[in-house]
């Protein structure tokens, strides 16, 4: 009985005391333990990974609202260029319409003027040639009433203002 | 020299060897091991399982060996 | 990067842990030698073992086995010895069977129980053998030492992990983040047997063998660590709590195993017919040297370490009676500093062991518990396509 005989000897009582301490820790720990530790990692573990997912879903939702205000914005902002635009050259044309108009008006105002002083030249000119024949022939009248018949003065006066009015 | 006298020498002699056996065995394991996976180090983790593996193995059997001389060494 | 270091430094510590017995086993039979040749007389070797009131039993050599040995007794020294209740299961002399129960090993001696002291032994009542003074006992259901400690282990798992569940049951640590060092400790702990080492070697049906690893694990790793404390004992050094945990694991290996597992130890497929004769007969030796070998693996180790220091201390004693005081206090520095290194090295290997023999266990389970899907390999018959089927569903 020396060296490894104390180390090895087999103890039948210290066997079954370790075997029932044991199984005792083992089913402690398994009721009170590790079940619930296991599962509560388990549903941490689910939480996280859950949040996660959920993060990566808002994130993904974040980007695509941010794109579609992207293009809304460019949309706008486009559509608001071309309606500019249209308006730009809508008042263009507006306003070359209104400048043609107007001169269209001017010209057949100036051509009114023009008829109008035309006609009121012929109308003078006929009106002073009226009063330049009956200023002559009371001219001459008072002369010829001396000496000659009227009418025979009034047609030399005549025929002298007939080549008058051709020059 | 008296007879447990050669059981202890038979027991020393055999402890030696048994750790000289299992020495070389898991050196010649763990050392291509070690070069495995400083190689591929994405393959650590099953390297190093199929080493413990091995080295149980190897151990077992000189655990046995070793056993032998402990129940040498019992007289 | 842990891992790495880990991993090196395991296979370190199976080398130094085979090594390590068989330098110690030399030592001590050096000791023991020594202790032979040596006469015996009052001022030899170290009386780590004499107690000043303890007048009844001789002065102990200094003793390593015995120190690592299972005993009857808390060793306080220099204080006085804690003596442990004893329980005998005996037949009595008329043939009854009963239980006695007595509050210590004089208290048994002193009821009718006879010590044997042994012829030339150095210890006392407390190291002999006990028998029953009358009829004979069947079962010696003593509180050990070893059992002592193995109980405080399981007081100090039960101890860390109870208001840790309870911590979880409130909601700390499952709707929170776990709170505090010891709590993140403790998880990262179960985490880690069970994400590390279960999950990886069993695969898919891991969960279910989880609760046993990791109560294995923690108990090993609190056993071994007790041990390195001043006063404690490593009940893991004890061949019969190893073989206790190991015969467990066996137990979880046989309910583990498939159709298939037992196909390929009792009929292995795809072997000449010549060599099964051979090979069947290595496969059920392999079923139970895989448990003997992990029972001796953790025993081996956890007492080799404390051999090894015990014997360094030793020297101081060897050397001083060889070569006289002197030497002796000169050899101290030295056999200090060897066995602090040692001790140190046992801190890790109380780690790595619990490690190895979780790791171990689980891999054994996995081997079990595997489907094999290789079947196309060695020429199967409708039953491996069958297996084959239902691992698939």
């Amino acid at each position: 009985m020396i060296l490894a005989a104390n180390l090895l000897a087999p103890n039948l009582g210290l066997f079954v005391w370790m075997l029932v301490t044991f199984l005792l820790l083992m089913a402690v720990l398994k009721r009170f333990a590790w079940g619930p530790i296991t599962e509560a990692l388990d549903s941490r573990e689910k939480n996280i990974q859950d949040s996660m997912d959920q993060a990566r879903l808002a994130l993904e939702e974040a980007k695509a609202i941010q794109a579609d205000n992207t293009t809304a914005r460019r949309e706008s902002e486009a559509s608001a260029q071309a309606l500019l635009r249209a308006a730009r050259e809508d008042a263009e044309k507006i306003r070359g319409a209104e400048v043609t108009k107007t001169r269209e008006q001017i010209q057949s105002l100036q051509e009114q003027a023009r008829q109008e002083i035309e006609r009121e030249k012929v109308s003078a000119l006929e009106a002073l040639r009226h009063e330049v024949a009956d200023l002559a022939i009371d001219a001459a009248e008072k002369i010829l009433h001396e000496n000659l018949d009227a009418d025979k003065q009034r047609k030399i006066v005549h025929d002298f203002l007939g080549t008058l009015s051709q020059n | 020299m008296e007879p447990s006298g050669l059981a202890f020498l038979g027991a020393g002699l055999g402890a030696g060897l048994v750790a000289l056996g299992a020495g070389l065995g898991i050196g010649r394991l763990a050392g291509p091991a070690m070069e495995a996976s400083a190689r591929q180090p994405e393959a650590l983790g099953e390297i190093r399982t199929s080493m413990i593996i091995a080295a149980a193995l190897i151990e077992g059997v000189a655990l046995f060996g070793l056993v032998i001389c402990i129940i040498l060494a019992f007289k | 990067m842990i891992f790495r270091r880990l991993q090196l430094l395991f296979v370190l510590m199976i080398a130094i842990a085979i090594v390590l017995p068989t330098s110690s086993a030399a030592r001590s039979m050096q000791d023991h030698e020594a202790a032979q040749d040596a006469p015996v007389s009052d001022e030899r070797e170290a009386d780590e073992h004499v107690e000043e009131g303890d007048h009844e039993e001789e002065p102990a050599k200094f003793d390593a086995v015995h120190h690592n040995s299972d005993a009857y007794y808390l060793d306080f020294s220099p204080m006085p010895k804690l003596e442990l209740p004893r329980i005998f299961v005996v037949r009595r002399a008329d043939g009854e069977i009963g239980v006695d129960f007595f509050g210590s090993t004089h208290a048994a001696v002193e009821a009718g129980y006879v010590a044997e002291i042994e012829e030339g032994s150095h210890g006392g009542i407390l190291d002999a053998h006990i028998v029953a003074g009358s009829g004979k006992i069947l079962v010696d259901m003593s509180i050990s030492k070893h059992l002592f400690f193995a109980w405080l282990s399981m007081l100090i798992v039960l101890g860390a992990y109870l208001p840790i569940a309870g911590r979880y049951k409130k909601g700390i640590g499952r709707d929170t983040a776990p709170k505090g060092r010891f709590h993140n400790l403790l998880e990262s702990l179960v985490l880690f047997v069970r994400d590390d080492i279960v999950r990886p070697s069993i695969g898919p049906k891991a969960d279910k063998y989880v609760p046993y690893l990791l109560t294995v694990f923690l108990f090993v790793v609190t056993c071994n660590l007790i041990g390195l404390f001043p006063f404690g004992a490593t009940a893991t050094a004890n061949i019969m709590v190893t073989a206790v945990l190991a015969i467990m694991t066996f137990i979880y290996t046989m309910f583990a195993g498939t159709k298939d597992y037992w196909k390929h130890i009792f009929w292995p497929p795809g072997i000449p017919i010549l060599v099964k004769p051979i090979l069947i007969p290595v496969e059920i030796l392999g079923l139970f040297t895989k448990p003997f070998a992990l029972a001796i693996r953790l025993f081996a180790n956890m007492t080799a370490g404390h051999l090894v220091i015990l014997s360094l201390i030793g020297l101081i004693f060897s050397f001083a009676d060889l070569f006289g005081p002197a030497v002796g206090f000169g050899v101290v520095p030295i056999s200090v500093a060897f066995a602090l290194f040692i001790f140190l090295l046992e801190i890790l290997v109380a780690i790595i062991q619990a490690y190895v023999f979780t790791m171990l266990s689980a891999l054994f389970i996995g081997m079990a518990a595997v489907e094999h899907e290789h079947h196309e390999d060695h020429g199967h018959d409708a039953e491996g396509s069958l297996a084959t089927v239902e691992a698939g569903s």
